[in-house]
């Protein structure tokens, strides 16, 4: 493996890599650096916030609350929960930079863009988080149906509202269209015939799923051509019986892991070896040993996330936030706050990140969160707010990032780096032939000025 | 070079700053083959409660739903036999009195969505109830008939989904300056001083460095061309009426800019909705009255027609806070000089007939008033741009 090819890997897998990892690991072999990556994501460290003044919530039922605290009360600490998820997002993003156990953080990344969900609920939506994060890299079939079970999908998606007699078919569409078989690879018919398989999956206040036979349609459905007394997992297990399950998932896979441009003889391999048992990690694992993984015209060529762009600078420089808001600031003007998708169909990715706002924005962060540099920009209100709370930003101008950086342990580890060393290091796209003739121009006086310079060339927002 | 050095060189004066040939070329696109209609867009975000706005007063349905919050006969100002302004929008009234209003009563979609995010997606993108777009319709145009980001603009720091095309996006700025001196950062100017247009086709790092390009060059085009004109009108003192006197600042300038887009907070009126609205709709329609003047003076209010609508309208039935919550098909202003159809558009929403969460059921769906603007106004191909044929309506 030549040294670009594990920064390629450690870029998809994860959020590229540290020096001394780096130099651990550079004179391995492949398949041991691509099995020590699932060896060490084996365990599952599951995100816990401390939430014992929530505890009520997940005891008693709303109707129940608001009796015992008074309506007034009652909203106060539904808005407390919901003002929690915020905490929910700071520790992910913490936890993406932090994490030993890269790939599943990574791919409970990549899963919670494809099983999008939101919720208020702060128990809910954790444990929704940590579904995702214990599936990462499990069996998709389990994993499809515990996320069927899901408190927080059951609301997103209104199949708490899924009765016997007025069955609501939100779910049971989103399933097939968004999450396993892509638009047109279904009928109408079998929408409204799976959306009655699940009828009566609803959840108690503390996420667990519970079954309410009274609202459940036992009788019997067609399906994709067959027939019978079907529930919601039979539903699940037909859908994965159906090859292009496997191929809408994969194409997903490819292109956020490999290439955001699709090689049908590739994407027809590794969909051969998903459709086998739906075994995610073993579909991992045969990209990352797989020659063309490291084919030139796969590194370097994704645009990155807002959240890739930001851990990706915090695992070079640790960074902390002192002002948390700030943090969501960030994110909202890259266009991708954690847990607070735009819509169920989630970020669409790759250029989409990209317009003259974000990418100056984009440009500008290693400066704002590393350089003080001045920020003059406001975040657009919520729907929900009022006039004043909407443009309450508005004169508050010339702001800074306030964070703390530790640039003694970036001394430590990059201090003595040669200038192109540290170039290699953060850059693995092609670097543009006037801008590298602009970068070899500049005399470097030490590395932690050069290296927010090259986290601010366009280049640095590849990978 | 030190750092120092860097940002020190970086601010060198402009003049000596050597301008590939590429970037003259986006500097120089002449609009003029797009004609010179203006379109602004604003959404009264949150869903403005529009049965409270252009009041049904006649109707018994109307008051016996909302016993709390309705609007009594003697607190409205009379447009018709049926239908009256709420009282603090006595100068959209005035702007109707000339005639330069025209209100589409009941536009909405089918399978109304009740989600502010989604419904707003569906208004920004022209999308089915069903169907995901990832492009604005603003943007689609941007992208087919501006061809550069400044083709349309919106009021605010970051870009909404309206707006976005797929290699083309409009661009967004609430202060042409800071957007102007956010291009002159160190970084994004050195690196950009260095290019030449030898790799500009290469797939995602080409994508990059373009829009880089059109970035710093929409920015200095909107930033020296808004500064030439000053409004010297008194806008109420508050956000929105600074983002419409920065509108104007940009249209009387000349900017060659086509569409606008403006979102205005504060309508998801929950509970205490009577005082609330009553400060919504007069911020609203004071700032209206004053743009409209301004471009009125300017000679530029003949070009330019304003469209305002809500992700969706609200419940007819009032709820237990004094509020109401999410509904579907609302009422939409057109603000215009040559109005084909001045007043009302069509009849007012009828109470009788709602869907089963009891609201109101649309009469005009909101793609063929996007539709009209398009071929119209802009003299473009709408059908190219919302993905479908949609039916031509006569208000312009």
């Amino acid at each position: 493996m030549t040294e670009q090819h594990i920064k390629h890997l450690y870029w998809r897998a994860g959020f590229g890599i540290g020096i001394s990892e780096f130099n651990s690991i550079r004179n391995q072999s492949n398949s041991k650096i691509v099995s020590n990556l699932f060896t060490n994501s084996k365990k599952i460290t599951p995100l816990a916030l401390d939430l014992s003044e929530f505890v009520s919530l997940k005891n008693k039922s709303p109707k129940i609350l608001k009796k015992e605290m008074g309506e007034a009360n009652f909203q106060k600490l539904r808005q407390k929960s919901q003002k929690k998820v915020r905490d929910l997002n700071y520790a992910w993003i913490n936890k993406l930079t932090d994490s030993k156990e890269l790939i599943r953080e990574k791919m409970t990344l990549f899963w919670a863009n494809i099983f999008v969900c939101r919720d208020t609920q702060i128990f809910h939506i954790q444990q929704f988080n940590n579904t995702l994060r214990k599936n990462a890299l499990g069996n998709f079939r389990t994993f499809v149906k515990e996320i069927a079970r899901e408190a927080s999908m059951s609301k997103y998606l209104n199949n708490n509202q899924n009765r016997k007699k007025s069955p609501n078919e939100n779910f049971a569409r989103e399933l097939m269209e968004l999450f396993t078989l892509g638009i047109g690879n279904y009928t109408e018919q079998d929408i409204k015939e799976s959306g009655r398989a699940f009828t009566g999956w609803g959840f108690k206040n503390d996420g667990a799923f519970f079954l309410r036979k009274k609202q459940h349609d036992y009788g019997v459905k067609t399906f994709f051509g067959k027939k019978g007394n079907f529930n919601g997992d039979d539903i699940i297990d037909i859908i994965l019986e159906q090859r292009q399950c496997a191929k809408f998932i994969c194409t997903k896979i490819y292109k956020y892991f490999v290439n955001p441009i699709i090689n049908e003889k590739n994407l027809e391999e590794i969909t051969n070896i998903f459709y086998k048992n739906y075994d995610i990690k073993e579909l991992m694992t045969y990209i990352f040993n797989s020659k063309w993984f490291y084919n030139e015209e796969n590194i370097g060529v994704k645009i990155k996330s807002p959240i890739e762009l930001l851990v990706g600078i915090r695992k070079v420089v640790p960074v902390t936030f002192i002002k948390k808001k700030q943090l969501n600031y960030l994110q909202k003007m890259m266009g991708q706050v954690l847990l607070y998708p735009e819509n169920v169909s989630g970020w669409k990715g790759n250029k989409n990140w990209i317009d003259s706002n974000t990418l100056m924005f984009r440009m500008k962060l290693a400066s704002l969160i590393l350089n003080n540099a001045v920020i003059n920009l406001e975040e657009k209100g919520a729907f929900e707010d009022s006039f004043n709370q909407y443009y309450k930003n508005t004169k508050k101008r010339n702001t800074y990032i306030v964070t703390s950086k530790n640039w003694t342990i970036f001394n430590k580890f990059y201090g003595d780096l040669s200038p192109d060393a540290l170039k290699k290091l953060l850059l693995i796209s092609p670097i543009d032939t006037d801008t590298e003739k602009f970068l070899n121009a500049l005399e470097v006086k030490s590395n932690k000025n050069f290296c927010i310079q090259l986290m601010s060339i366009p280049e640095y927002q590849l990978c | 070079m030190k750092r120092r050095d860097f940002i020190k060189n970086s601010s060198l004066a402009s003049s000596l700053f050597f301008v590939p040939s590429f970037v003259k070329a986006f500097e120089n696109i002449s609009n003029s083959s797009i004609g010179y209609k203006k379109l602004v867009i604003i959404q009264l975000s949150g869903g403005n409660d529009g049965l409270n706005s252009i009041i049904p007063f006649t109707n018994d349905i109307y008051y016996k739903n909302r016993p709390k919050i309705s609007i009594k006969k003697n607190e409205l100002i009379r447009a018709t036999d049926e239908l009256g302004f709420h009282k603090n929008l006595a100068p959209l009234k005035n702007l109707y009195d000339q005639g330069y209003v025209s209100i589409i009563n009941n536009v909405g979609y089918p399978n109304p969505n009740r989600s502010h995010f989604r419904s707003s997606d569906i208004w920004h993108t022209a999308s089915k109830s069903s169907e995901f777009l990832d492009t604005g319709w603003l943007g689609r145009y941007i992208e087919k008939y501006g061809k550069i980001p400044h083709s349309g603009i919106e009021l605010n720091d970051s870009l909404s989904l309206i707006m976005k095309g797929q290699n083309i996006n409009g661009i967004a700025t609430s202060n042409p300056r800071i957007l102007y001196a956010n291009t002159q950062t160190p970084y994004f100017k050195k690196v950009l001083k260095h290019q030449s247009d030898a790799h500009l086709s290469e797939h995602n790092l080409g994508y990059l460095y373009k829009t880089m390009i059109e970035a710093r060059s929409s920015a200095k085009y909107i930033y020296q061309t808004s500064k030439t004109y000053k409004s010297n009108l008194e806008y109420p003192n508050n956000a929105f009426g600074k983002q419409l006197k920065t509108t104007s600042e940009f249209i009387n300038s000349n900017l060659d800019s086509k569409v606008y887009y403006i979102s205005m907070g504060g309508f998801d009126t929950h509970a205490n909705q009577i005082n609330r609205q009553k400060r919504l709709l007069s911020t609203f329609s004071k700032s209206i009255e004053t743009f409209v003047l301004d471009l009125k003076q300017n000679n530029t209010f003949k070009d330019t027609l304003i469209l305002t609508f809500s992700e969706f309208g609200r419940r007819v039935q009032q709820n237990a806070a004094g509020g109401t919550d999410h509904g579907a098909a609302n009422n939409v202003f057109l603000i215009g000089e040559n109005l084909k159809k001045k007043g009302f558009y069509n009849k007012g929403p009828n109470l009788l007939r709602l869907d089963k969460n009891g609201d109101l059921i649309y009469t005009i769906d909101f793609r063929d008033i996007y539709a009209t603007i398009l071929s119209k106004w802009l003299q473009a191909n709408d059908s190219e741009i919302l993905n479908g044929s949609f039916n031509q309506l006569d208000f312009i």
